[in-house]
């Protein structure tokens, strides 16, 4: 069956300057099992990018082969021109990657405020005496820090609680927070996944609504795994297919949803 | 009042010591690190000040100056400050309970090594170490302002940039390393600053206990530490002081409770004695119903405005 498929995905000749993140031949093995196998493409800068499949395709894997949180076995990352493959996540993190997560992460006993300050931490510089102290530098960016966290939560319209802590929100509302607190990293790149896990349908069509401002606001190229299909072929300019960890198909919605190999792996060969 | 204080000048200034150590474990578990390394690091403080004091250090006055005393607690911090980057560095790549037992291992070591070396005055320790007070309350004058600077500078951690990745750190390590925290670097930044501060209180404790041996800051100073936290609670800088004081002040209490007369003889005994055992049913009881400890994050939250959320039945 792979064999048929490597056409499909083959595709139209990117310039460099225009790529923001490339996979490239990256695997993952857990002892015997490949979850994600060889796989290759490329994000463009300003794109909004749907990585699909049925359950146990790899996708979260490759994010966390992408945001540094498990190594590759073998392949590599190019970020910005930039090889990240070995880095570790919070240097990657600083270089503009933020993420949220399947099984949200928040710091539950943490209000939603201070998850989100927290994100902050590369952009501040203040040490532990001048914070300490309060030292007016110290303090200056300690306004800001919390006034900018104020304004993302206010942004995912949480802007009210901020003071309750993460663990208290409903399941829908802490994945806002998580969206919140990764946009605290001024990344350039996000990676959301499963960001609609919980909603149900008026959400999530308000939801993509606000993934297609956000990267309008924050000048985002955005990676997003979701489940569910009509979102993603609605938001998303191009989608790569994984199952079983490889890569079955690459392209616009279009394409990709008349894709047979697509048909297959989601209700199996006829 | 003078006599009061003759009484439990020792008690006092003890409780206020014991807060700072008990703290000295709560600055590392900020950024979730369970280190019961701290005895180590204030056997080490105790015999810098025991050596520099009864060794090095000449002086004319009747007393041991006092300026003597902050030098060694100085030297003490960063000798501990130094000690603790070279254990932390390999010694936080454990996690959890195995941070635990490398640090009680730290602690045998350094006194295996008090023990057997020649400057530590081997197992007879170093005695005579100079006064710099005349009584033992005074040295309250050292110790309680060690204890607020203190407190106040773990109020302020927990409030600001730095404070706030250990606070990442302990809720979730992953989450933090991908929001652009070093847990790394941040967790032996929490480990040396518990190992400075345990360090200037074994200086300070030195001249106080007036001698210094190889049974001071052992693995049982690390469980009674480990109660001070736990029972006090581990989610707020109170809860230590609150723990090391109460803890501290308890077998005193017992023993006074003990000699009142109006109790059973068997009863006022073990009182007496047994006060090792109150002491680890306190910690069961405490760890079973109040497993934030005693004092909870919202006994202040005022300021900060947490709500806490009861887990359902």
């Amino acid at each position: 069956m792979n064999e048929a498929i490597t056409e499909t995905v083959a595709e139209p000749a990117q310039t460099d300057e225009t790529v923001i993140l490339k996979v490239n031949q990256v695997s993952r093995r857990f002892g015997g099992l490949v979850a994600v196998n060889n796989v290759s493409f490329s994000v463009q800068e300003g794109e909004i990018f749907g990585l699909i499949g049925p359950n146990g395709a790899g996708k979260t894997t490759l994010f966390n082969v992408i945001t540094g949180l498990i190594p590759a076995s073998s392949g590599n990352l190019i970020y910005k021109g930039e090889n990240i493959t070995r880095r570790s996540p919070h240097r990657i993190a600083s270089k503009g990657i933020a993420r949220t997560f399947q099984n949200i992460r928040l710091f539950g006993n943490l209000t939603a405020l201070e998850n989100v300050m927290i994100a902050r931490h590369v952009h501040g510089r203040a040490g532990i005496l001048s914070g300490v102290f309060g030292l007016p530098a110290a303090r200056n960016e300690e306004r800001a820090t919390q006034q900018r966290a104020l304004e993302l939560l206010n942004l995912v319209g949480l802007g009210n609680r901020a003071d309750e802590n993460a663990r208290n929100f409903a399941y829908g509302d802490q994945r806002r927070v998580e969206i919140a607190r990764a946009l605290a990293l001024d990344p350039t790149l996000l990676l959301l996944d499963e960001p609609a896990a919980g909603m149900n349908s008026n959400e999530k069509a308000d939801l993509s609504q606000f993934i297609r401002e956000l990267r309008h606001r924050f000048n985002l190229t955005i990676v997003l795994i979701e489940h569910h299909v009509p979102l993603v072929m609605g938001l998303c300019d191009r989608i790569a297919v994984l199952d079983f960890g490889l890569l079955i198909a690459l392209g616009d919605p279009a394409k990709v949803q008349n894709d047979p190999g697509v048909i297959e792996a989601y209700l199996g060969a006829e | 009042m003078a006599e009061f204080f003759a009484t439990y000048g020792f008690l006092i200034v003890s409780m206020v010591l014991a807060a700072v150590l008990a703290l000295s474990l709560y600055v590392p578990l900020m950024a979730g690190q369970l280190s019961l390394a701290s005895p180590g690091f204030y056997a080490l403080g105790g015999y810098i000040t025991a050596v520099m004091s009864t060794k090095m250090l000449t002086y004319d006055s009747e007393t041991f100056p006092i300026p003597f005393v902050l030098l060694e607690m100085l030297v003490a911090g960063l000798a501990c400050g130094v000690l603790a980057l070279i254990v932390g560095i390999p010694a936080l790549r454990l996690r959890g309970i195995y941070l635990a037992l490398a640090t009680i291992a730290f602690v045998e070591i350094v006194r295996v090594l008090a023990l057997n070396l020649e400057i530590t005055g081997g197992a007879i320790g170093i005695f005579g170490i100079p006064q710099p007070f005349n009584t033992q309350i005074e040295y309250l004058w050292v110790a309680g302002p060690l204890l607020l600077i203190t407190m106040l500078f773990v109020y302020r951690l927990e409030r600001i940039r730095a404070g706030r990745a250990f606070l990442a750190i302990r809720e979730d390590e992953l989450a933090a390393d991908a929001m652009g925290i070093d847990p790394t670097t941040n967790k032996v930044l929490a480990f040396t600053m518990g190992a400075i501060l345990a360090g200037v209180v074994g200086a300070l404790s030195a001249h106080f206990i007036n001698t210094w041996n190889a049974r001071q800051g052992t693995f049982d100073a690390s469980i009674a530490l480990l109660a001070f936290v736990l029972i006090g609670g581990s989610r707020t800088f109170l809860g230590p002081v609150v723990g090391g004081m109460a803890l501290t002040a308890l077998p005193e209490i017992l023993r006074t409770l003990s000699g009142a007369g109006s109790l059973p003889a068997w009863l006022g005994e073990f009182m007496k004695d047994g006060r090792f055992i109150i002491f680890g049913v306190l910690l069961v009881i405490g760890t079973v119903f109040l497993p934030h400890g005693f004092i909870g994050p919202n006994l202040f939250s005022g300021s900060r405005g947490r709500k806490e959320s009861r887990p359902l039945p």
